[in-house]
Protein backbone atom coordinates (compact mmCIF):
# COMPACT_ATOMS: atom_id res chain seq x y z
CA UNK A 1 0.00 0.00 0.00
CA UNK A 2 1.31 3.24 -1.01
CA UNK A 3 1.13 6.51 1.55
CA UNK A 4 -1.51 8.71 0.37
CA UNK A 5 -0.39 12.51 -0.43
CA UNK A 6 -0.26 14.91 2.81
CA UNK A 7 1.24 18.17 4.04
CA UNK A 8 2.00 16.39 7.05
CA UNK A 9 3.47 13.14 5.76
CA UNK A 10 5.01 15.33 3.46
CA UNK A 11 6.95 17.32 6.24
CA UNK A 12 7.41 14.13 8.10
CA UNK A 13 9.78 12.78 5.28
CA UNK A 14 11.83 16.35 4.90
CA UNK A 15 12.47 16.45 8.65
CA UNK A 16 13.70 12.73 8.25
CA UNK A 17 15.38 13.77 4.72
CA UNK A 18 17.12 16.39 6.99
CA UNK A 19 18.32 14.79 9.79
CA UNK A 20 19.75 11.82 7.58
CA UNK A 21 21.06 14.49 5.23
CA UNK A 22 23.20 15.97 8.20
CA UNK A 23 24.76 12.66 9.77
CA UNK A 24 25.29 10.65 6.61
CA UNK A 25 27.03 14.11 4.85
CA UNK A 26 29.35 13.85 8.29
CA UNK A 27 30.22 10.27 8.06
CA UNK A 28 29.99 9.61 4.57
CA UNK A 29 27.51 7.15 4.17
CA UNK A 30 24.85 8.49 2.02
CA UNK A 31 21.81 8.71 5.11
CA UNK A 32 19.91 5.58 3.93
CA UNK A 33 21.37 3.58 6.92
CA UNK A 34 18.92 6.44 9.06
CA UNK A 35 16.25 6.89 6.96
CA UNK A 36 15.80 3.22 5.83
CA UNK A 37 14.79 2.07 9.41
CA UNK A 38 12.89 5.22 10.10
CA UNK A 39 10.37 4.80 6.89
CA UNK A 40 10.29 1.05 7.55
CA UNK A 41 9.65 0.81 11.85
CA UNK A 42 8.42 4.99 12.36
CA UNK A 43 5.92 5.31 9.06
CA UNK A 44 5.31 1.58 8.39
CA UNK A 45 6.49 2.29 4.44
CA UNK A 46 6.77 -1.16 2.60
CA UNK A 47 10.90 -1.78 2.81
CA UNK A 48 10.93 -2.34 -0.86
CA UNK A 49 9.45 1.60 -1.65
CA UNK A 50 11.80 2.58 1.57
CA UNK A 51 14.82 1.40 -0.39
CA UNK A 52 13.67 2.78 -3.33
CA UNK A 53 13.15 6.41 -1.24
CA UNK A 54 16.54 6.16 0.33
CA UNK A 55 18.62 5.82 -3.39
CA UNK A 56 17.37 8.37 -4.69
CA UNK A 57 18.44 10.35 -1.41
CA UNK A 58 21.97 8.76 -1.75
CA UNK A 59 21.83 9.95 -5.09
CA UNK A 60 21.13 13.43 -4.10
CA UNK A 61 23.44 13.53 -1.22
CA UNK A 62 26.22 12.15 -3.16
CA UNK A 63 26.03 15.08 -5.82
CA UNK A 64 25.65 17.56 -3.68
CA UNK A 65 28.59 16.22 -1.00
CA UNK A 66 31.40 15.55 -4.10
CA UNK A 67 29.92 18.87 -6.32
CA UNK A 68 31.33 20.51 -2.95
CA UNK A 69 34.56 19.14 -2.92
CA UNK A 70 35.65 18.62 -6.55
CA UNK A 71 38.94 20.72 -6.58
CA UNK A 72 40.48 19.40 -3.63
CA UNK A 73 41.93 16.71 -3.13
CA UNK A 74 40.09 14.76 -0.26
CA UNK A 75 37.69 12.48 -3.22
CA UNK A 76 40.65 10.04 -4.50
CA UNK A 77 39.35 9.89 -8.33
CA UNK A 78 41.37 7.85 -9.60
CA UNK A 79 40.36 5.32 -7.03
CA UNK A 80 37.11 5.92 -7.21
CA UNK A 81 36.89 5.45 -10.62
CA UNK A 82 38.25 1.75 -10.51
CA UNK A 83 36.23 0.54 -7.50
CA UNK A 84 32.85 1.94 -9.09
CA UNK A 85 33.60 -0.50 -11.71
CA UNK A 86 32.23 -2.92 -8.86
CA UNK A 87 30.36 -1.05 -7.18
CA UNK A 88 27.91 -0.44 -10.36
CA UNK A 89 28.05 -3.94 -11.64
CA UNK A 90 27.00 -5.13 -8.12
CA UNK A 91 24.09 -2.48 -7.93
CA UNK A 92 22.74 -4.02 -10.92
CA UNK A 93 22.78 -7.23 -9.60
CA UNK A 94 21.60 -6.10 -6.31
CA UNK A 95 18.29 -4.39 -8.57
CA UNK A 96 18.01 -7.77 -9.92
CA UNK A 97 17.99 -9.87 -6.86
CA UNK A 98 15.93 -7.86 -4.68
CA UNK A 99 12.79 -8.69 -6.73
CA UNK A 100 13.61 -12.92 -5.38
CA UNK A 101 13.86 -11.52 -2.14
CA UNK A 102 11.23 -11.07 1.22
CA UNK A 103 10.76 -7.45 2.46
CA UNK A 104 11.30 -9.63 6.15
CA UNK A 105 14.52 -11.14 4.34
CA UNK A 106 15.86 -7.62 3.29
CA UNK A 107 14.57 -6.30 6.52
CA UNK A 108 17.06 -8.68 8.49
CA UNK A 109 19.71 -8.10 5.94
CA UNK A 110 19.99 -4.93 6.90
CA UNK A 111 20.03 -5.23 10.91
CA UNK A 112 22.95 -7.47 9.65
CA UNK A 113 25.20 -5.31 7.58
CA UNK A 114 24.68 -2.79 9.88
CA UNK A 115 25.98 -4.78 13.03
CA UNK A 116 28.70 -6.70 11.08
CA UNK A 117 29.85 -2.91 10.32
CA UNK A 118 30.15 -1.66 13.21
CA UNK A 119 32.02 -4.33 14.83
CA UNK A 120 34.78 -4.07 12.08
CA UNK A 121 34.79 -0.35 13.01
CA UNK A 122 34.97 -0.93 16.86
CA UNK A 123 38.12 -3.14 16.27
CA UNK A 124 39.88 -0.13 14.23
CA UNK A 125 39.33 2.91 16.20
CA UNK A 126 42.94 3.97 17.18
CA UNK A 127 44.76 3.19 13.76
CA UNK A 128 45.90 5.92 11.73
CA UNK A 129 47.43 4.76 8.55
CA UNK A 130 49.37 7.58 7.15
CA UNK A 131 52.63 7.99 5.50
CA UNK A 132 54.00 10.84 7.48
CA UNK A 133 56.52 11.64 4.93
CA UNK A 134 54.51 14.44 2.69
CA UNK A 135 57.14 13.65 -0.38
CA UNK A 136 56.34 9.69 -0.03
CA UNK A 137 55.00 8.23 -3.66
CA UNK A 138 51.74 7.46 -3.32
CA UNK A 139 51.84 5.00 -6.52
CA UNK A 140 49.35 4.70 -9.04
CA UNK A 141 46.42 4.97 -6.63
CA UNK A 142 47.05 6.39 -4.15
CA UNK A 143 46.42 10.10 -3.00
CA UNK A 144 47.73 13.46 -1.07
CA UNK A 145 45.68 15.91 0.91
CA UNK A 146 45.99 18.47 3.08
CA UNK A 147 44.08 17.82 6.41
CA UNK A 148 43.25 20.67 8.66
CA UNK A 149 42.78 19.40 12.25
CA UNK A 150 46.79 18.26 11.90
CA UNK A 151 48.27 21.19 9.83
CA UNK A 152 49.79 18.88 7.49
CA UNK A 153 49.44 17.36 4.45
CA UNK A 154 48.76 13.42 4.35
CA UNK A 155 50.16 11.27 1.81
CA UNK A 156 48.55 7.65 1.35
CA UNK A 157 49.25 4.67 -0.75
CA UNK A 158 46.53 1.99 -1.86
CA UNK A 159 47.00 -1.60 -0.64
CA UNK A 160 45.25 -4.65 -1.75
CA UNK A 161 42.90 -2.99 -4.71
CA UNK A 162 41.53 -6.49 -5.79
CA UNK A 163 40.13 -6.98 -1.91
CA UNK A 164 38.81 -3.38 -2.33
CA UNK A 165 37.37 -4.51 -5.59
CA UNK A 166 35.25 -7.25 -3.51
CA UNK A 167 34.01 -5.32 -1.23
CA UNK A 168 33.13 -2.79 -3.61
CA UNK A 169 30.92 -5.35 -5.43
CA UNK A 170 29.37 -6.39 -2.07
CA UNK A 171 28.76 -2.43 -1.28
CA UNK A 172 26.69 -1.95 -4.76
CA UNK A 173 24.75 -5.35 -4.25
CA UNK A 174 24.51 -4.35 -0.56
CA UNK A 175 23.22 -0.51 -2.13
CA UNK A 176 20.70 -2.11 -4.04
CA UNK A 177 18.95 -4.50 -1.91
CA UNK A 178 18.95 -2.38 1.40
CA UNK A 179 18.93 1.47 -0.38
CA UNK A 180 22.17 2.48 1.57
CA UNK A 181 24.96 4.20 -0.10
CA UNK A 182 27.26 1.28 0.58
CA UNK A 183 29.63 3.49 2.60
CA UNK A 184 28.71 1.05 5.43
CA UNK A 185 31.03 -1.42 4.16
CA UNK A 186 33.53 0.50 1.63
CA UNK A 187 34.45 3.35 4.46
CA UNK A 188 35.40 0.81 7.07
CA UNK A 189 37.48 -1.82 4.60
CA UNK A 190 39.49 1.09 2.50
CA UNK A 191 40.31 2.34 6.22
CA UNK A 192 41.08 -0.64 8.01
CA UNK A 193 42.69 -2.92 4.82
CA UNK A 194 43.77 -0.76 2.00
CA UNK A 195 45.29 2.08 3.70
CA UNK A 196 42.94 4.89 3.03
CA UNK A 197 42.76 7.56 5.53
CA UNK A 198 39.33 7.52 6.54
CA UNK A 199 38.64 11.26 5.59
CA UNK A 200 39.62 10.38 2.15
CA UNK A 201 37.82 6.90 2.29
CA UNK A 202 34.85 8.86 3.37
CA UNK A 203 35.05 11.34 0.73
CA UNK A 204 35.82 8.91 -1.91
CA UNK A 205 32.87 6.93 -1.02
CA UNK A 206 30.33 9.36 -1.33
CA UNK A 207 31.92 10.26 -4.34
CA UNK A 208 31.24 6.78 -5.63
CA UNK A 209 27.45 6.06 -3.88
CA UNK A 210 25.74 8.38 -6.51
CA UNK A 211 26.69 6.02 -9.67
CA UNK A 212 26.46 3.07 -7.51
CA UNK A 213 22.82 3.84 -6.02
CA UNK A 214 21.58 5.29 -9.54
CA UNK A 215 22.18 1.55 -10.53
CA UNK A 216 19.87 -0.03 -8.60
CA UNK A 217 17.22 3.37 -8.43
CA UNK A 218 16.97 3.00 -11.98
CA UNK A 219 15.92 -0.51 -11.77
CA UNK A 220 13.37 0.33 -8.63
CA UNK A 221 12.18 3.26 -10.85
CA UNK A 222 11.44 1.47 -13.84
CA UNK A 223 9.37 -1.28 -11.31
CA UNK A 224 7.39 1.37 -10.35
CA UNK A 225 8.80 0.85 -6.56
CA UNK A 226 9.69 4.74 -6.38
CA UNK A 227 7.07 6.69 -5.10
CA UNK A 228 7.65 10.91 -6.29
CA UNK A 229 6.39 12.59 -4.24
CA UNK A 230 7.68 11.06 -1.16
CA UNK A 231 11.23 10.84 -2.95
CA UNK A 232 10.75 14.47 -3.47
CA UNK A 233 10.30 15.36 -0.14
CA UNK A 234 12.23 13.36 1.89
CA UNK A 235 15.34 14.34 -1.25
CA UNK A 236 14.65 17.98 -0.30
CA UNK A 237 15.22 17.51 2.95
CA UNK A 238 18.45 15.34 2.21
CA UNK A 239 19.56 18.22 0.38
CA UNK A 240 19.10 20.88 2.85
CA UNK A 241 20.60 18.61 5.40
CA UNK A 242 23.60 17.46 3.82
CA UNK A 243 24.90 20.84 3.31
CA UNK A 244 25.18 21.55 7.20
CA UNK A 245 26.77 18.71 7.83
CA UNK A 246 29.22 19.15 4.96
CA UNK A 247 29.98 22.28 7.09
CA UNK A 248 30.33 20.53 10.14
CA UNK A 249 32.48 17.22 8.75
CA UNK A 250 35.55 19.63 8.26
CA UNK A 251 35.50 20.12 11.70
CA UNK A 252 34.72 17.24 13.40
CA UNK A 253 37.50 14.71 14.57
CA UNK A 254 38.33 11.59 13.51
CA UNK A 255 38.18 9.61 16.26
CA UNK A 256 34.76 11.14 17.22
CA UNK A 257 33.18 10.14 13.68
CA UNK A 258 34.04 6.75 14.20
CA UNK A 259 32.76 6.44 17.49
CA UNK A 260 29.13 7.88 16.42
CA UNK A 261 29.19 5.54 13.70
CA UNK A 262 29.62 2.50 15.55
CA UNK A 263 27.12 3.43 17.58
CA UNK A 264 24.04 4.48 15.34
CA UNK A 265 25.16 1.02 13.58
CA UNK A 266 24.75 -1.03 16.59
CA UNK A 267 21.16 0.53 17.13
CA UNK A 268 20.07 0.78 14.01
CA UNK A 269 20.86 -3.28 13.40
CA UNK A 270 19.40 -4.45 16.49
CA UNK A 271 16.26 -2.80 15.68
CA UNK A 272 15.53 -3.94 12.13
CA UNK A 273 17.07 -7.22 13.43
CA UNK A 274 14.17 -7.65 16.17
CA UNK A 275 11.03 -5.49 14.41
CA UNK A 276 11.52 -7.24 11.39
CA UNK A 277 7.85 -9.41 10.96
CA UNK B 1 52.83 10.48 -9.60
CA UNK B 2 49.10 12.58 -9.91
CA UNK B 3 47.81 13.57 -13.34
CA UNK B 4 47.44 16.89 -14.54
CA UNK B 5 44.44 15.73 -16.13
CA UNK B 6 42.99 15.55 -12.93
CA UNK B 7 42.64 19.16 -12.35
CA UNK B 8 40.54 20.19 -15.46
CA UNK B 9 37.98 16.81 -14.87
CA UNK B 10 37.44 17.63 -10.93
CA UNK B 11 36.22 21.10 -12.69
CA UNK B 12 33.80 19.60 -15.08
CA UNK B 13 32.78 17.33 -12.48
CA UNK B 14 31.78 19.63 -10.32
CA UNK B 15 29.93 21.63 -12.84
CA UNK B 16 27.98 18.47 -13.67
CA UNK B 17 27.14 17.49 -10.31
CA UNK B 18 25.94 21.05 -9.24
CA UNK B 19 24.20 21.93 -12.16
CA UNK B 20 22.40 18.49 -11.68
CA UNK B 21 21.28 19.21 -8.11
CA UNK B 22 20.16 22.79 -8.59
CA UNK B 23 17.73 21.46 -11.73
CA UNK B 24 16.68 18.73 -10.20
CA UNK B 25 15.69 20.52 -6.49
CA UNK B 26 13.76 22.90 -8.42
CA UNK B 27 11.74 20.60 -10.41
CA UNK B 28 10.91 18.33 -7.47
CA UNK B 29 10.52 21.37 -5.07
CA UNK B 30 8.22 22.61 -7.99
CA UNK B 31 6.43 19.57 -8.36
CA UNK B 32 6.15 19.08 -4.90
CA UNK B 33 4.52 22.20 -4.13
CA UNK B 34 2.06 22.61 -6.95
CA UNK B 35 0.78 18.77 -5.91
CA UNK B 36 0.49 19.64 -2.43
CA UNK B 37 -1.36 22.73 -3.53
CA UNK B 38 -4.10 20.20 -5.39
CA UNK B 39 -3.18 21.39 -9.03
CA UNK B 40 -4.81 18.09 -10.98
CA UNK B 41 -4.01 17.83 -13.92
CA UNK B 42 -0.37 16.01 -14.85
CA UNK B 43 1.80 18.66 -14.71
CA UNK B 44 2.57 18.93 -10.91
CA UNK B 45 2.94 15.05 -10.77
CA UNK B 46 5.09 15.12 -14.09
CA UNK B 47 7.78 17.94 -12.92
CA UNK B 48 8.49 15.51 -9.52
CA UNK B 49 9.28 13.07 -12.05
CA UNK B 50 11.17 14.99 -14.78
CA UNK B 51 13.07 15.66 -11.45
CA UNK B 52 13.58 12.42 -10.57
CA UNK B 53 14.78 11.61 -13.71
CA UNK B 54 17.70 14.36 -14.02
CA UNK B 55 18.85 13.51 -10.43
CA UNK B 56 19.55 9.92 -11.78
CA UNK B 57 20.78 11.08 -14.94
CA UNK B 58 23.45 13.30 -12.78
CA UNK B 59 25.66 10.77 -11.95
CA UNK B 60 25.52 8.89 -15.25
CA UNK B 61 26.65 12.32 -16.98
CA UNK B 62 29.43 12.48 -15.08
CA UNK B 63 30.31 9.04 -15.82
CA UNK B 64 30.69 10.22 -19.55
CA UNK B 65 32.34 13.55 -18.75
CA UNK B 66 35.24 11.32 -17.46
CA UNK B 67 34.93 8.89 -19.89
CA UNK B 68 35.39 12.32 -22.38
CA UNK B 69 38.24 13.69 -20.16
CA UNK B 70 40.20 10.74 -19.77
CA UNK B 71 39.98 10.12 -23.70
CA UNK B 72 41.33 13.55 -24.35
CA UNK B 73 44.25 12.92 -22.02
CA UNK B 74 45.04 9.47 -23.65
CA UNK B 75 44.82 7.76 -20.18
CA UNK B 76 43.33 4.60 -22.20
CA UNK B 77 43.15 2.34 -18.72
CA UNK B 78 40.69 5.53 -17.10
CA UNK B 79 38.89 5.41 -20.34
CA UNK B 80 38.42 1.57 -20.62
CA UNK B 81 37.14 1.03 -16.39
CA UNK B 82 35.00 4.71 -16.85
CA UNK B 83 33.18 3.13 -20.04
CA UNK B 84 32.85 0.21 -18.23
CA UNK B 85 30.75 1.51 -16.01
CA UNK B 86 29.11 3.43 -18.77
CA UNK B 87 27.79 -0.06 -19.98
CA UNK B 88 26.45 -1.01 -16.64
CA UNK B 89 24.31 1.47 -16.18
CA UNK B 90 22.99 1.19 -19.78
CA UNK B 91 22.55 -2.37 -18.57
CA UNK B 92 19.99 -1.17 -15.65
CA UNK B 93 18.57 0.90 -18.01
CA UNK B 94 17.65 -1.77 -19.69
CA UNK B 95 16.38 -3.88 -17.18
CA UNK B 96 14.12 -0.90 -16.57
CA UNK B 97 12.68 -0.39 -19.58
CA UNK B 98 12.55 -4.17 -19.97
CA UNK B 99 10.91 -4.76 -17.03
CA UNK B 100 13.02 -7.97 -16.39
Amino acid sequence: MVPELSLLLTLVLFAAGTAAGIVGALLGLGGGVFLVPFLVLALHVPMRLAVGISLTTVIATSSVVSSGRMGGSLVNLRLGMVLEVATTAGGLTGGLVAAMLSATTLQRMFGVVAVLSALAMLGRLERRNVLLDPEADPGRLGGRYYEEESGAVVTYAVKRVPLAMGVSFVAGSVSSLLGVGGGILKVPALNAWCGVPLRAAAATSAFMIGVTATAGAVIYYGRGEIVAWMAASTVLGVLAGSRAGFALAARARAKWLKLLLVAILLAVGALMLTRSR
Amino acid sequence: MIPATTGRLERWLGKVLTWGTITSTLLLAAGLVLQLAGVNHGLAANLTHVGLVILMATPVARVVVSVVEYALGRDWLFVTLTSGVLVILIGSLMVATLRI
